[in-house]
């Protein structure tokens, strides 16, 4: 079965198809998943390709992240695109069966790598960083306690908002409110010290925020003008 | 009725969000979807309100974007 598949997408016919611009997106799809599904020489060829097309978007996610990171020298780097890389396409091989055609296999490919190297650059930026959990002396209420008062309305939200969240948020949204939305705390980071997930702790904000602002509506305050539909 | 910006970040979306494993699973469609000009907030909706709330998410967003936008010039 797998000469069959190599009969059919010899390595010429692949690189060609996988190169060509005209190329419909479908085929190449195919193409891809059909050398990636095989074992023999088209897929160690597809493999390679894959790998080098992951590391791309990898160095191209450090490299817009250049300034979190910017005690990080070259080699390490260098390191951190490739360990991004090499876990994208675990990923993607292990996610093969989910994709469904809806964009071209590259675009689907490349987020798997940005997701990896994105995830290591908060890591990373973030490593000898302390992750505060609690809100302390509410420092960053105090940080725009100052002039901002010439806004009376906002220093009335302020204070509505730090009684809030000390009073309507169980304890749990409160520690991931404070660290993801207050002190600004990387999803992945503060994921890594609970042992969690990211979609896990985002649910938490989402519902310590609809919980925030529905007390803010109790009170009759409102962020914007707009009411939820 | 302040239009407060960081409050806004503060207290995320108003709107109804995808959660953060359905917004990488429709990433790649999304950024291809806008990318034709389509609109997007129709065809996929709770994705841009969900990208407003999370930074990680939005981050990956941006990225991906650029990326394709960095293939569509070529080399050179």
């Amino acid at each position: 079965m797998s000469q069959l598949a190599s009969a059919a997408y010899a390595p010429p016919a692949l690189d060609r198809l996988l190169e060509d611009p005209e190329a419909p997106a479908a085929a190449q799809a195919k193409a891809w998943i059909a050398a990636l599904a095989e074992s023999g020489p088209d897929r160690d060829r597809a493999l390679e390709r894959l790998h080098a097309l992951l590391l791309r978007a990898a160095r191209f996610e450090l490299g817009r992240r250049r300034a979190a990171l910017d005690k990080v020298r070259g080699e390490e780097l260098e390191d951190l695109a490739t360990q991004a890389a090499d876990d994208a396409l675990v990923a993607v091989l292990a996610k093969l069966g989910e994709f469904r055609g809806e964009s071209r296999f590259t675009t689907w490919a490349y987020k798997f790598a940005l997701l990896e190297a994105g995830v290591r650059v908060r890591r990373r930026a973030w490593q000898d960083r302390e992750v505060v959990l609690e809100p302390g002396g509410w420092e960053w209420f105090a940080d725009r306690a100052g002039p901002v008062h010439e806004a009376l309305e906002r220093a009335e939200l302020l204070d509505a908002l730090r009684v809030a969240i000390e009073g309507s948020l169980t304890e749990h949204q409160r520690r991931v409110f404070v660290a993801l939305a207050l002190n600004e705390v990387p999803i992945d980071v503060l994921a890594d010290r609970l042992d969690t997930t990211r979609g896990a702790l985002y649910k938490t904000l989402h519902d310590a925020r609809r919980r925030l602002r529905a007390t803010l509506a109790e009170q009759g305050l409102t962020v914007t003008a707009e009411e939820d539909a | 009725m302040n239009g407060d910006a960081e409050l806004e970040r503060l207290l995320g979306p108003r709107e109804r969000e995808v959660g953060c494993e359905e917004c990488f699973d429709l990433l790649d469609r999304y950024v291809e979807l806008e990318l034709e000009g389509q609109d997007v907030d129709a065809r996929i909706p709770g994705l841009a309100a969900h990208l407003r709330g999370c930074p990680a998410c939005r981050e990956e967003h941006e990225s991906l974007r650029a990326l394709l936008a960095d293939d569509a010039r070529g080399p050179g």
